[in-house]
Formats: structure tokens, sequence, C-alpha cells
């Protein structure tokens, strides 16, 4: 049975993911008056990466993206996908908090075994903007935490639904992880790590083939759960996996829409953004939870 | 019996092998080691006999007292395990260096010292072992020429912290009348507040300066830094870690939890939780700047210290564990992270962060050892640190105190940031030139790391082993009992179940190797074969080190700097200058003094005649 809810939120997980992608890209050129791939395009890509020859540095670049890929999916068994929580009696929110940063570092130790600059620059300004985005997001666990007075997601969702939603007995924290969201995602502002133009990918710049492609499935696994994360902390979560998703799909439309329109920011520009407003609003966000 | 033979054999033995050490330098190292172990077999057989204390010598009618229970178990077990692998990674560490008989005498009295501490009941057997460790480690911290001033700086704080001790003890002895622990526990409740709260800052100051506890910490990261690597392991370890015990002894044996939680109407609990809190933030976050890999490990030995004393002075029953248990994961790792760095400075000949790279490929065992003593210094999920943060955290967010959570967890993300240079800087990266022919670390060098990697990933699959005895040290010192079981803890408040997590992991990067397996296309190629956009990078030029988090630090260092040192350097530059101008008056021109006496026998009589000068 746990087996099974494993293999369903994993599969779940990567075509929802798939879906989003491809819907992102068809937006995006409508955006910019042009046709745009078919929706599955991502699926085509990725099956074409598989096929394709690829070179490796060594052990340490077999194992990181190996080690990345399995964080990201060991974090999407804790997150509950409508009434699929493969591992909930494990350590709830807490652990998420530590399992999502398992992803990043597995890229972090398999690409920098290569001895490309780029890459090194890449894994710096992703740690940066890590730490910008994870004050104000760590305040914003710590006040749904203490809002509810578990660390258990799945009670989080159930208190949601017994009352209302998140959002509304905390809006300042649930405004704060929504300012955060794209620098959490790294979509278009804070896409500073892999700024194609500037840092040729960064921490992608070695990866073909196999490597690429598991470094994309990891990415659209992440964007998954960081959606799933707003969704089921702060919109009551859902009683099944559909209006899960109906949920996820207007978060991931204004995430969307922002980045179709601004450039980048520099390293230090989305450094300070984190640490100013998104903090602030979290902060009183906490404070208000506390007060009350 | 087992007792006094244990510090009998670890102080007799220290001086044995000294003397053996002028003799032949294999037959010392035989029985440095040999000693190491018989120290750990005495205390093992201990496992089954807590809960004793005797007389074991009186001195003018005093009697001196030994005990021995699960709090004396634990820290003892830790600090004999220690010091084996430090002396196992000494052997060829130490080899073809001066005085190595002393440093071999010293490291075994430090221990033995420790010993002492750990088993001491009574407050006066308690400050002389106290003393023995605190001199040997000034002797052991100035070892090398380097480290003079760094072993001054510590002994003087040593000494401030010693007299705080001796005093707290005085009071307690004016008022009681005894120095035994066991006596002064159960009369402890005819104190006034007032003694209480006096007994509790005085050891409060003695044992924050020994756990570098912010603003007491300045000793600690030159000490750390400048002691030979071995060294740096032990005083990392265990020995900045006797504060820990000091404060479990003081707070919870002597003064008693419920007592304790009451001291200033709870204030007391709740600055000593702050200034942990602090300690955590500052520590981190000074350690990123730091560009030396022994000094930002020091920087880290003190953050780590913040969640301990965070952990013991919230006095939660949750908490106290966490804090207690990841005294000892800190320990394993940061040993296992010294021995890390031993090993390549060994090898390469320096420890600047700027400098190293890429030697992944030449040292494995210490790059798994350094990414493993990382991955348990951050606390990812599987590792041991992991276990106690959990613990913590838990403890912080259920009991309504998310400020205090938040520090705990920021900490962590800082030290991501700081770790992930130290490994990015030494292992991975560019490999330069001069690198390209070192060899592997030796044996005796491999062996200790291979140890404590395999204890980091044991203690975080299998946390019960050490919480059960961390449980029934709870008990010891007036908690509930915790419900342990091998993989985790149940508590009223939810589970953890590491067990859990690591078949998750597991199945989980199985089934991606099958599909990696299935596309497996992929040929090896050489580190410097990269893509560069049409810009090849030439070896040697474009290694990306130095100032390698330089956006963030320039936001950072006008807020992380050592303010407590700075402001010791203001009070000693302000010394100086006072000294300088009341020098001046010495001229050196008899005539000038005799003007002096002139002048103050003019203003006596101005005295004498009640300022009435017409």
């Amino acid at each position: 049975m746990v087996i099974l809810l494993i293999v369903g939120s994993i599969v779940i997980g990567f075509m929802v993911g798939v879906l989003f992608l491809g819907f992102s890209r068809k937006i995006k050129a409508r955006i910019h008056w042009r046709y745009g791939p078919p929706l599955y395009q991502p699926i085509i890509d990725i099956v074409k990466l598989f096929h394709q020859e690829s070179v490796s540095h060594g052990f340490l670049f077999d194992f990181g993206i190996l080690l990345s890929l399995g964080g990201a999916i060991v974090t999407l068994l804790f997150i509950p996908i409508g009434n699929i929580v493969p591992l909930h009696g494990s350590g709830g929110l807490l652990v998420v908090l530590y399992l999502m940063l398992i992803a990043p570092l597995g890229i972090a130790l398999s690409s920098v075994e290569a001895a490309n600059p780029n890459v090194s620059i890449g894994i710096s300004r992703k740690f940066i903007l890590a730490l910008g985005y994870e004050i104000p997001f760590l305040l914003v666990a710590l006040s749904v935490m203490t809002n509810y007075g578990t660390t258990s997601f799945v009670e989080i969702v159930e208190l949601q639904r017994a009352s209302h939603w998140g959002i509304i007995s905390m809006p300042l924290s649930g405004i704060a992880l929504l300012l955060i969201l794209p620098v959490m995602m790294g979509m278009k502002p804070f896409d500073q790590v892999g700024a194609p133009q500037e840092i040729s990918s960064g921490p992608e710049v070695e990866y073909g083939g196999i490597y690429l492609a598991l470094s994309k499935i990891q990415h659209i696994y992440l964007i998954f759960i960081d959606i799933a994360l707003f969704v089921a902390l702060f919109m009551g979560g859902g009683s099944e996996p559909l209006t899960f998703f109906m949920k996820m799909l207007p978060i991931f439309l204004i995430v969307l829409l922002i980045s179709t329109v601004y450039p980048r920011f520099r390293i230090e520009q989305a450094f300070n953004y984190c640490i100013k407003w998104p903090t602030i609003i979290a902060f009183l966000g906490l404070l208000l939870v506390i007060w009350r | 019996m087992l007792l006094e033979c244990t510090l009998l054999i670890g102080f007799g033995g220290a001086f044995l092998v000294y003397l053996l050490g002028k003799i032949s330098a294999r037959v010392r190292d035989f029985f440095a080691i040999l000693l190491s172990v018989v120290l750990v077999v005495l205390v093992s057989l201990m496992y089954r006999t807590p809960g004793i204390e005797l007389t074991y010598f009186s001195f003018l009618d005093y009697p001196l007292r030994l005990k021995m229970d699960w709090i004396s178990w634990f820290f003892g077990i830790a600090v004999v395990s220690i010091n084996l692998f430090a002396m196992i990674f000494s052997l060829s560490d130490m080899n073809h260096k001066k005085r190595v008989d002393l440093f071999y005498l010293l490291m075994l009295l430090v221990n033995a010292g420790m010993l002492g501490v750990v088993f001491s009941g009574d407050l006066i057997s308690f400050y002389i072992y106290w003393e023995i460790m605190s001199w040997s480690t000034f002797l052991l911290i100035s070892f090398k020429k380097e480290g003079w001033s760094a072993g001054l700086k510590y002994i003087i704080l040593s000494i401030i912290g010693s007299f705080s001790m001796l005093v707290g003890m005085l009071v307690i002895y004016s008022q009681l009348g005894t120095f035994n622990i066991s006596a002064i526990m159960e009369q402890m409740h005819t104190l006034s507040p007032g003694y209480i709260f006096s007994t509790l800052l005085l050891f409060s100051i003695s044992f924050g300066i020994k756990n570098a506890l912010m603003p007491l910490h300045t000793w600690l990261p030159d000490a750390y830094t400048e002691s030979e690597s071995p060294f740096s392991a032990v005083i990392s370890g265990m020995l900045t870690r006797m504060g820990i015990y000091g404060f479990l002894l003081i707070l919870f044996v002597i003064i008693g939890l419920g007592r304790y939680l009451e001291v200033g109407s709870g204030g007391y609990s709740f600055i000593l939780s702050w200034l942990g809190a602090i300690t955590i933030i500052m520590g981190t976050f000074i350690a990123l700047l730091q560009n030396d890999a022994k000094k930002l490990l020091a920087w880290h030995g003190i953050g780590q210290g913040g969640y301990m004393i965070l952990g013991i002075a919230y006095g939660s029953s949750l908490a106290v564990a966490g804090g207690i248990f990841h005294t000892l994961n800190h320990a394993i790792y940061i040993v296992l992270l010294y021995f890390s760095v031993g090993a390549v400075e060994y090898r390469t000949h320096t420890r600047d962060l700027n400098s190293l790279g890429g030697i992944i490929k030449k040292m494995p065992i210490a790059f798994m050892g350094a990414l493993l003593g990382i991955s348990g210094l951050i606390g990812v999920p599987l590792t041991n640190g992991f276990v106690s943060k959990w613990l913590l955290y838990k403890s912080l967010i259920l009991n309504h105190s998310p400020f205090l959570a938040f520090a705990a967890l920021i900490g962590t993300w800082g030290t991501i940031l700081s770790v992930y240079k130290f490994l990015h800087n030494m292992f991975l990266g560019q490999l330069p030139e001069k690198y390209s022919n070192i060899k592997r670390a030796p044996f005796s060098m491999q062996f200790p790391i291979i140890v404590f990697s395999f204890t980091i990933i044991l203690f975080g699959v299998l946390p019960g082993i050490p919480l059960n005895i961390i449980g029934k040290m709870m008990e010891n010192m007036g908690f509930a009992s915790m419900q342990v079981n091998i993989w985790g803890i149940v508590t009223e408040m939810g589970t953890l179940n590491t067990v859990n997590i690591f078949f998750a992991i597991i199945l989980v990067v199985f089934g991606i190797y099958i599909l990696y397996r299935i596309g497996f296309r992929s040929k090896r190629v050489t580190q410097e074969d990269t893509y560069a956009a049409g810009h090849p990078a030439p070896r040697d030029k474009y290694a990306y080190t130095s100032e390698f988090y330089a956006p963030l630090f320039r936001e950072m260092k006008p807020i992380f700097r050592e303010w407590v040192s700075i402001f010791f350097e203001k009070i000693v530059k302000f010394g100086g200058t006072l000294s300088d101008t009341i020098r001046k008056i010495y001229v050196g021109d008899l005539g000038t003094y005799v003007l002096y006496i002139v002048l103050f026998l003019a203003f006596l009589l101005i005295l004498r005649m009640g300022w009435n000068l017409w």
C-alpha cells in the first residue's frame, strides 16, 4: 500500500510538473505573440536527452545528480497531495524544511567536479539566493507551525479544513510566501543561478544527455514542491488530488506572469529584495500569530 | 575500585609514556595507543555499574569523592574514545616534529584531567581536575610558536573562569558547609533565591568561558586554529564541551530543574537561551567570512556550542535531550572535520581555502570524511546532527518560542553556505598544478576518518542507541523518562522515524539508479575537459574560490564582526594611552620633582587653612 502511494505520488508529481512546464512555455509564447511548442514538449525533450551521449567527470559527478533527484522525490513524499501522503508519520514540516536542501546540495556536489568556473559561480549564487529566501521562508514556516501548534503536515491541512484557509488566518505570512515563491522556484527575475547569457546556464553547463535529463526532472519536481507547499500551508490543501491541482494552477500562473515580463535582477539585488519586504512582512506575520 | 584505577592509570600512564619517549619513539607510540585503548575498555566496563559513589582520598580529613552516574559515563566514554582516535591520528601527524614526548604527555594529561572532571563527586576534586585540564590545554595551545598569543588569551580567560568558579564554590560552602555534590543537592532547597542566583551566575561565567558562550568566546578561534590538528580535534570535540558538562551539573544536578526554571522568575533561563541563540547566529555567520579552514571550523565550534546551550538552558525535556545529544554529535563530526583538514594540511602544508582546490581525486578518504562531517554539521537528514537539531527545533516551536527557533534554524542555513565553501575550496573545483602530485593520507590518518564517518551515519539512522543512554541521564537529572526506540523518538508531540526516511531515500535513489543505468551512455573525461562557451579556461587561472560569496560578503561584513574582540582591543588601547599619559609625570628632572613636592605642600597648607587664603 505504501509502495503504491509512493509510486503514485512520484508519477503524479512528475506528470503535473511536466504539464505546468509545457503550459508555461505555451503562455510565454502567447505573450510573445508566438504559437509555442506543444504541451508535452518537456517530455519530448527528456526522452531525447535520454538517448544522447554524455560526458562524466567522475564518481561524485554521477552520485550528486542521483542524490539531487532522490532528495527532490523524497521531499515530495512528505507533502500531502490531496489525500496522498506516503510518509505522514515520519517527522512532518521540519523534515521537509531540511529535505528541501538535499536537491540543491546534490547539484552543488555533482557539477563542481568539473573544473569549470561558470559552475562555481552558479553554485555560489544559488547559495546566496537560498540564504536570502530562507530567512522569510523560515519565518513563514514558523508562523504556520506556531499558529496550528503542530509540526505535522497532515494535521496542518486538516486544521485548515476544519476552520478556514491559512491565508485568511495568517494573511501576512501568506503574502510573504507568495512574494518569495518566484525566488524559490528560480523563475525569471530570480534566475541568476542558471543565467544562460552570463554564465552559460551555471551549474548545468557541464550536463549533457542523461545528466541534463535528470537535472531537468529534478527541477520539475522542485517547482511542483514549491507550489504544493503554498497550497498545503495556506490554501487548505485538497480533499483529493484534482482539487489540489486546481488550486496550484492560479499560483503558478501568477508566478509565470511575473516571470514573463521582468528581466533578470543582479544577485545582490535579488538578495536585498529577499531580506527586505518579504522578511519584514513575514516577521510581522509571525508577531501577529504570537500576539493572538 | 574501577574508578580509582581508571584515574590512576590515566595520570600514571601519561608520565610513563613521557619517560618511555626518552628511550624509544616506537615504544612510546605503542604505549600511548595501548594506554588509550585500556582507558576506553575500563570506561566501557563501567557501563554496568552506574550510580556508585566513593571516597578515594582524604586530604586534611576532608574526604575527596568520586562518582559514577549516567552523566559521567556518557561524557567519560566520549572523552576516552576521542582521545584514542586523536592518538592514532597523531602517530603520523606528529611524526618528525619536535618535542613529541611532551605533546603525548600533555594530550594524555588533558584526557585524564577531563576524566577526573566528569568523575568528580565533590567540588574540590572537580576544581583540581579542572585546573589540570586547563593548564595542560594552555601548554598544548601554545605548543607551536605561533600559538603563544592564542594560549595566553586562553589562559587569561580560563583563570577568570576558575576564580569565578572558586568564589561560587565558597558561596556554597559558606552556606551549606560541604563540597560534596550529593550533599549539596539535598540541602540546596535551604538556600535563599539570592544565593542560588549568585551561585548560578558565578558558575555560568566559568562554564560559559569554557564553552565559548558569547560574549566570553574570544579565546576560541585562535586556540583551535593554532593547535596541532589532533589536539584541535580533542579541544573542539570534548574539552570545550566540559562547559556543557558543567552546565548540566550546576543547572540540573546541583540546583535542580524546578529551582533553575524559577531563578529570576524564569528570566535566567530566558537570558541564557538568548545568549545561546545569539552565539548560534554570530558564530555561524562569522564562520562564513573565514578563509582558514581550521578557523572556519573553530567559529562553527562556537556556533554549535550555542545550540547546546540553547537546548540545555531552555529546560524542557526535549530541548535538554537535544542539547545533550548535540554535544555528542558535534563531538563526532567536528573531530572528523579536524581530522580531514589535518590530513589535507599534512600533505599540502596549507589550510588556506583560497589556494587549495580540486584534491578530491588525490585524497578521496579525506574528502569522504569532510563530506559526511559537513553533512552532520548542517544536520542533513540521516546524519547524526539532524536528530539532535530536530529535537531542539520541535521543542522550541511547540513551546511557543518561534524566535529562538528561528535563530536556530537560520544558523543552519548560514552553516550550509560556509561549509559548502569549505568543501568546495578544498576538494572541488580546479586542481592547482602544484598539488597534482600529492599522495593519499597515511593509514593512521584514514582509519580514524573512516570510523567517525561510519558513526555519523550510524547515529543518524539509528539515533536510539545514544538516545537510550541520554534518556537514562535525563532520569538522573529529574526529567520524565523519554520513550525511545532504536529508530527514533516517540513523544506526545510527534514522532521522528529516521529508518523510514532512510528506506525511502534508499528506495528512491535505487530507482533512479536503474533509470540512470538504462540511459547510461556517458564517457569519462578529465576534469579540465569542460565547455567554456568558446573561451577555454586555462589551468590555474580561473578557479573561482577566493571571495566565494563576494556579493553576500559586502552585505554581511559591517554586521558580522568580532565585536567582543574589538571591544577588548579598544580597552587595551585605552589602557595604553592612559598609562602613557600618567608616565609623562616622571620627567626625570630633579628640579621638577622638587616643584611637585613644594606644590603639594602648598596644597596641604591651603587645605589646613580651610581655603581661607586671606
